[in-house]
């Protein structure tokens, strides 16, 4: 069921690229935008950023045992502030002063499409 | 003395060799639009992207402030032999720089130059960057708020080292007017408002950007 709910949500988004700039495709231009340049455009931590000198591996976003350990408020918190923000790498920008509070907020219900999990609750 | 009448000789020796334009700025306006650079590059300003769809919808580096960002000499030189600044294509994450951007003829390359460096924003302050070996830049580039997770620069074995999103900075020092750096890092939504860039303003002192700007501003080819 869970599956479903996934697919369909990743043709909405699809669906509504296909048109003009609409708020259901905003989460995914933006990731695209910003977080694909580390992450990739799938989400499997594989942008072009990412070579064989860059110093930490970027979270694979797709692999939902990862993922399910981090609650919402957790991947909001790094995004705004920044990988030392969690102890992780500064490779992680904080991207507090760039996105709005819904741009952070629409790409953490992104990520969890992308990973097809909940996350960590509560 | 002795660096100071190298430093001469080696300026005059490079004025020498650099083709001098003496045409007025309109005539390269005229190449510049005969040419169809307009199609990749718009140069006046100020800014007119407001969405993200605005700049990718670009194919090209906006030039309105041409003037400020780039060093004459070496646009001279980068109009008439065009080699990639940036790894990927422009707007792009998975097709790399095709090296296509056409070439111009030497007096072309002159003249157009001498337009695109009469286009200035007024927002830029000369002489505020002072360009060094800068501890504290290298510091923030490398570690603090990591620059070079976007941007290539030289590495330490020789060769580029970073990330490949961004325009390269390797040699940065010979391209980029550091007190322009200075000011792109300062004011973020005036030159290009929608980037893949984050705003830095809040996170680093006025006094942390002017060392990235040092920082970056001494990155120049190896002799």
């Amino acid at each position: 069921m869970k599956k479903i709910t996934t697919i369909a949500a990743l043709a909405g988004l699809s669906f509504n690229l296909l048109g003009a700039p609409v708020m259901a495709s905003e989460p995914q231009a933006v990731y695209e935008f910003y977080c694909a340049q580390c992450h990739g455009l799938t989400g499997k931590g594989d942008g072009p950023n990412v070579t064989k000198d860059f110093p930490v591996s970027p979270r694979n976003f797709v692999d939902a045992a990862e993922m399910n350990k981090l609650s919402n408020a957790d991947i909001k918190n790094v995004v705004l502030d920044g990988g030392p923000s969690a102890g992780k790498s500064p490779m992680m920008p904080p991207w507090g002063k760039t996105l709005t509070e819904e741009e952070v907020d629409g790409l953490v219900e992104y990520l969890r499409v992308l990973c097809a999990c909940e996350g960590k609750q509560g | 003395m002795r660096l100071k009448l190298a430093t001469a000789m080696g300026v005059a020796c490079l004025a020498l060799s650099a083709p001098v334009s003496h045409a007025a700025p309109a005539d390269g306006q005229a190449i510049f639009e005969g040419k169809d650079c307009v199609s990749c590059h718009y140069t006046d300003g100020p800014a007119r992207e407001k969405t993200i769809e605005d700049q990718l919808a670009k194919t090209g580096p906006e030039l309105w402030y041409a003037g400020d960002k780039f060093q004459e000499e070496w646009l001279v030189g980068w109009l008439a032999d065009p080699q990639p600044i940036r790894p990927m294509k422009f707007g792009s994450l998975t097709e790399e720089n095709p090296a296509d951007h056409p070439a111009l003829s030497g007096d072309e390359s002159a003249t157009v130059t001498e337009f695109l460096m009469s286009l200035v924003s007024g927002e830029v302050e000369a002489g505020t960057v002072k360009v060094k070996k800068n501890a504290k830049g290298r510091q923030i580039f490398t570690k603090k708020m990591p620059c070079s997770g976007c941007h290539e620069y030289a590495g330490r074995k020789g060769g580029v080292t970073g990330g490949r999103s961004g325009p390269s900075l390797a040699e940065a020092g010979v391209r980029l007017n550091p007190d322009w750096i200075l000011a792109y890092l300062q004011k973020p939504t005036l030159f290009k408002p929608v980037k893949m860039m984050p705003v830095f303003v809040g996170l680093l002192s006025d006094k942390d950007m002017a060392n990235v700007a040092s920082y970056v501003g001494n990155f120049k080819p190896k002799k």
